[in-house]
């Protein structure tokens, strides 16, 4: 929470103007009433018109000044309040973009989405309306209390009475309410959760007619967040009876006491009057000291949301290695899994590739072909083992300056909302139309986007929904080539395209002679004219060599040439 | 001020300054918001009716207990006679009491209903998604679709919590205080009123730019929502790409445009309260002026002209409260737009009435067929294809990538509807045959396979609601999925993470393979269904494949040649049209398109 709210600091100055100008409105309203009574006693009563324009102007001049203040604080209060929402959620993303992959999986989507948005949202309420209202109820509320104890501290002596009650009382309210507003907000996590992932699968549910399935599904969830929202509002909703109990209460008190003063002489009447009226005031103001209640437990439920995100460990961290490999390449006895708990995924994995070579990866489905991949680039790092690229050990790189140097093209290939001609340049901004043209030559997708009547100003749709497989993975393709990198992993990266377009798709990679290639493939045609052919099975390699070699030493790897011989064989 | 904290003005003339004709619209547009939310509330008229009955007693109790007060200070404590103070005080104790019972029933009963109408928007906006086109989902980004379903349901939620009952007691106050005024002294009360059209004129200006800002905020958290959603999604890109501080820049820029319109925002909404506190204080000057002036000349006693006055701070106070609800009115009305808007979306084609009771035969003909996406524009992604499929035939189609064949699938299923020709499905056209029946009787397995954040046995009977888990199992074995899904660790029972992120691509496929045999159908369509399998595994599944081929109609894409080899029927489709079709053996004969990209495959071998 304090985290969280130490992003006020740069804005403290215009929250202390804003709240400054609200001392100003506050101040004029207190001297109302007593100009108010000037104006009766002395300009209506005694029939003097003089003083009803004297006092009369005076008091529209303060106004005046009260609106000026009003006004000013909007600017300022605005500005802090905004520029507060804006650096917290710069803040989060920040964070967010700069946490590992480990701990990324850690917070589901959805549920950081609705942190950076929604839980900002209710702490820039609160912090919003407390310099521009909120804060005047407990000012008045105070003030009153002291003004009641200057006209007749025996009798103020009884609205404090029971204010230890109230403390304990609200305390223990702020608190419940801060658990139950978590809990609200973690249904909106699960509501965003459901409807993400209803998007994600609109053809799926589709296809299988489950919409009535998923809106009984979801319906569950709604009305879970219904009835969680209810039952924490409906616990603020005690506060303001129970204020005004208590509160009444005393005044009664107060005036049975009073009149047996006034009756014995001790006091005047004019102290019961006064005390009534501030005790009237102090009620008023019950309902908005409320509200801040609520804004309060829901925004430090917020709050505590967000300091998860801003307080958990985040980058992988550059650790010095002397070691150095002479191969472009290399990986030592890498043992890897993706989370404590888990099993390995690798088991002692070792390979090595100079400078032009083309790794091919092969394997059954599962056997750890894409996660081998993702250490590379230091997507995850190694449990155990040391990868080595361009000699060095990834874990001694800034992920930034490894990063650049490889063009990972992942199996599923992701498309952005935005044109094709950026998503292209998305490997590297500063590309021009030459460079991606050339390099969309290479990938294959050229003439394919320019017959599209936009070409490369085509728009494509979150996740490139409007493409078909093949024309998202050779987008995906030229995307990694524009960065012009040494090191080449291509994820299974062309299981959409036709032996055809592959196969120039090959050729034309040519130009790119010395750059060291990753390439998991299914297909042995692909993998005959690997440097060398890495075969996978359940985490280890269990043989590696050239197609030559592993046609003599291994089984498996006869097998699978067996499985792609059939169609040569039939036809 | 503005130009020091760098917010220029957002507003263009335009949004403001509508043109009158604009303007009905807009205001009619607005009425119709409001009467739309009204008609679910309206929905629990008795818990409303209760919740009014409520805030009238609480308002008449806060009225009561000060004018109690009054009388006893005046007719018992002043003449210090004591007798009789107990009762009141009893009575007033009960008031109290009362008043504190009624105000938490009025707010207890008020969420209930502010949270129904949500819950039912909420549910109403989630029964749309499932019913609009797929052709909505594609231009749409997902993140803004779910600001709509919690950022400005938000906004429609604290509104109705609070407005109403605001609203309900000032309307009760201002005619109480209205009355009494009028009898004390109506020459004063229209004095007072002279305020009104001012405060009237003050609202209007300032609403009618915080509509339009509302509006502006809105929109632009839901593309923020947007961005957010689709970078965290694609994290692994953005990570593998080192391109964080760009999504960072990116995210600075929406976060930018979001801080500016909610500033001005929060300027004019802010603003409402103080203006009216100005004219407050205008009011009371006039008012005490022109009394003063009057009992001056002995037109009113000074007496009225004390009370009145106390009278014409209570009666603007309400009115204050007007204006500010009327301003959360807007917020409201600006979360609520982007919901209707949704909601009245034109929705999947008219259902065709046709309901099968049969199973289908799975005849399929494409009659000069042509597609493209937008009616509007070029290109075609389909032209002129004519074909026929039989019952219970395997039929595959091949081609280069973008030739169309994704979209004839799309096109049996109605995810689309034909620019034109007609499909026709046991020779019935296809937009005839209820959409529920007719994918009731086809699985998919689709290029990209999605599953859900849910357990396997959850995910795999999603193809057929009742299957039972030794169906299920049964399934699995087939589609080659059983041995990996017993080495996880809770097995058939794993819940998968969202995306199914703790499985590989190859093994998505294979539950989505499962799910497709669990749905028995009529006619199976196979996108690209092994791409990412091993050729091995392949193998394995094929022969399962083959056997669930066998008496339905199926349809399948593949590259690799050896998944299509089995096929009774090959379609080559170039360029959005059927080239070429026939037996596997008759396209060799031919020596055609075919027979050329089996030469080059062996070629590249």
């Amino acid at each position: 929470m304090r985290k969280v709210f130490s992003y006020i600091g740069p804005y403290k100055w215009a929250a202390l103007v804003a709240f400054m100008l609200m001392l100003v409105e506050l101040a004029v309203e207190l001297v109302q009433p007593l100009i108010m009574a000037k104006i009766i006693d002395e300009g209506v009563v005694a029939g003097n018109l003089h003083t009803v324009i004297l006092w009369g102007s005076i008091m529209l001049g303060l106004g005046v000044l009260a609106f000026i203040a009003g006004i000013s604080n909007g600017f300022f209060s605005g500005h802090a309040a905004q520029s507060f929402a804006y650096d917290l959620r710069v803040a989060l993303f920040k964070k967010v973009q700069s946490y590992s992959m480990h701990s990324f999986l850690k917070v589901p989507t959805s549920s950081m989405i609705t942190r950076i948005t929604n839980d900002v949202t209710q702490v820039q309420n609160i912090f919003f309306m407390s310099l521009r209202f909120m804060m005047r109820a407990p000012l008045v509320v105070i003030g009153s209390l002291v003004m009641a104890f200057l006209v007749n501290a025996k009798l103020a002596i009884f609205l404090v009475i029971g204010i230890p009650f109230l403390l304990i009382f609200l305390w223990f309210m702020v608190r419940k309410g801060a658990k139950n507003f978590g809990k609200v907000q973690r249904r909106v996590d699960q509501v965003n959760r459901n409807i993400q992932e209803n998007l994600q699968a609109t053809r799926l549910i589709k296809a299988y007619m489950r919409g009535v399935y998923e809106s009984t599904k979801f319906n569950q969830l709604a009305v879970a967040l219904k009835t969680d929202t209810m039952k924490a509002l409906r616990l603020m909703e005690r506060i303001q009876p129970v204020l005004l109990i208590v509160m009444n209460g005393a005044l009664l008190v107060i005036l049975w006491l009073g009149a047996k003063e006034i009756q014995a002489d001790r006091m005047p009447v004019g102290d019961l009057v006064a005390i009534f009226n501030y005790t009237m005031r102090i009620t008023g103001n019950f309902s908005m000291f409320a509200m801040i209640i609520t804004f309060f437990s829901r925004a430090s439920a917020s709050a505590n949301r967000m300091n998860e995100i801003l307080s958990m460990d985040e980058v992988q961290t550059v650790q010095e290695n002397k070691e150095h490999s002479p191969y472009y390449v290399e990986a030592r006895h890498i043992t890897f899994k993706y989370d404590e708990e888990g099993k390995f995924i690798l088991h002692d994995v070792s390979f090595a590739a100079n400078r032009g070579d083309t790794i091919a990866v092969m394997g059954a489905t599962g056997s750890g072909k894409s996660s081998l991949l993702q250490l590379l680039p230091r997507l995850y790092d190694a449990t155990e083992g040391t990868i080595f690229v361009e000699g060095k050990d990834v874990k001694s790189y800034d992920p930034h300056d490894l990063r650049q140097k490889i063009g990972y093209v992942p199996q599923r290939s992701l498309l952005f909302t935005g044109t094709i001609f950026e998503n292209i340049t998305w490997g590297n901004e500063h590309a021009t139309l030459e460079e991606v043209e050339h390099v969309c030559k290479i990938a294959q997708i050229h003439e394919t986007i320019m017959r599209f009547p936009d070409g490369y100003e085509t728009r494509v749709g979150q996740k490139g929904v409007n493409l078909s497989g093949g024309q998202k993975q050779r987008i995906a393709i030229a995307r990694a080539l524009i960065r012009q990198p040494e090191l080449f992993i291509f994820d299974d990266s062309m299981s959409a395209l036709d032996l055809t377009t592959e196969a120039k798709l090959w050729q034309a990679l040519n130009e790119y002679e010395d750059a060291t290639r990753f390439v998991v493939t299914q297909k042995i045609a692909t993998a005959k004219s690997a440097t060398c052919i890495l075969l996978m099975d359940q985490g280890e390699v269990v043989a590696q060599g050239t197609h030559e070699e592993l046609l003599e030493n291994s089984a498996l790897y006869r097998e699978i040439v067996a499985s792609q011989q059939e169609v040569n064989t039939n036809v | 001020m503005f130009k020091a904290f760098q917010y220029k003005p957002i507003l263009t003339k335009e949004d403001i300054q509508s043109h009158q004709k604009k303007k009905r619209a807009k205001t009619s547009n607005m009425k119709g918001t409001i009467g739309r939310i009204w008609q679910l509330v309206d929905e629990q008229r008795i818990l409303l009716l209760v919740v009014l009955a409520m805030v009238f007693l609480s308002s008449v109790g806060m009225l009561l207990g000060p004018l109690l007060i009054g009388r006893m200070i005046d007719e018992q404590i002043l003449p210090k006679n004591l007798i009789g103070i107990g009762p009141t005080l009893i009575l007033l104790a009960g008031i109290y009491i009362m008043v504190s019972i009624t105000l938490f029933l009025q707010n207890y009963w008020m969420i209930g209903i502010a949270q129904q109408t949500v819950y039912r928007l909420r549910t109403q906006l989630f029964e749309k998604y499932q019913r609009l086109p797929i052709s909505f989902f594609d231009r749409k980004q997902h993140g803004d679709l779910m600001s709509r379903m919690t950022n400005d349901l938000d906004n429609v939620s604290s509104t109705l919590n609070s407005t109403f009952i605001e609203v309900f007691s000032s309307a009760l106050i201002l005619t109480g205080t209205f009355t009494f005024m009028m009898i004390l002294s109506p020459l004063l009360t229209i004095v007072t009123m002279i305020i009104i059209p001012m405060m009237f004129l003050a609202t209007k200006w300032i609403t009618r730019r915080t509509g339009p800002l509302f509006k502006k905020q809105q929109a632009t958290l839901g593309a923020l929502n947007g961005m957010v959603e689709e970078t965290i999604s694609g994290q692994y890109v953005v990570k593998a790409y080192s391109q964080e501080e760009r999504m960072i820049r990116q995210f600075e820029e929406n976060g930018q445009r979001l801080r500016r319109t909610g500033y001005w925002a929060n300027v004019y909404s802010g603003g409402i309260p103080k203006v009216m506190n100005f004219l407050n204080n205008v009011s009371f000057a006039i008012v005490a002026g022109f009394g003063g002036y009057l009992a001056y000349k002995g037109h009113v006693t000074i007496g009225i002209v004390v009370i009145f006055v106390e009278y014409a701070r209570q009666f603007t106070r309400p009115l204050n409260e007007l204006a500010n609800q009327f301003n959360n009115v807007l917020s409201a009305i600006a979360g609520a737009e982007r919901i209707f808007e949704i909601l009245d979306e034109p929705e999947e084609v008219e259902e065709g009435t046709k309901s099968l009771t049969k199973r289908l035969a799975g005849n399929i003909t494409f009659d000069h067929v042509d597609f493209k996406y937008d009616p509007q524009k070029e290109p075609y992604i389909l032209q002129n294809v004519n074909f026929n499929i039989h019952s219970g035939e395997t039929v595959a189609l091949v081609g280069a990538t973008g030739a169309g064949k994704t979209t004839i699938m799309q096109l049996m299923a109605r995810f689309y509807e034909t620019t034109s020709g007609q499909i026709r499905i046991d020779n019935q056209p296809i937009e005839q045959i209820s959409r529920e029946d007719l994918r009731n009787q086809m699985a998919f397995v689709l290029q990209d396979p999605f599953l859900f954040e849910a357990s396997i046995l959850e995910n795999i009977r999603y193809g057929r609601l009742n299957a039972t888990d030794e169906e299920i199992i049964e399934a699995c074995k087939q589609a080659n999925a059983h041995a990996f899904i017993e080495q996880l660790e809770d097995g058939y029972h794993h819940v998968l993470k969202p995306e199914a992120s703790d499985l590989s691509q190859g093994q998505k496929q294979l539950l989505s393979i499962a799910r497709a045999l669990i749905a028995d159908p009529a006619i199976l369509l196979l996108d690209e269904a092994t791409s990412s399998i091993d050729t091995v595994t392949e193998l394995h599944i094929q022969r399962a494949l083959n056997h669930l081929m066998k008496g339905r109609t199926s349809v399948v894409i593949a590259h690799r040649l050896n998944t299509v080899k089995n096929a009774d029927r090959i379609f080559v489709m170039e360029q959005g049209q059927l080239v070429e079709q026939g037996t596997p053996k008759e396209l060799i004969e031919k020596q055609g398109i075919y027979y050329g990209m089996l030469q080059q495959g062996k070629a590249i071998e």
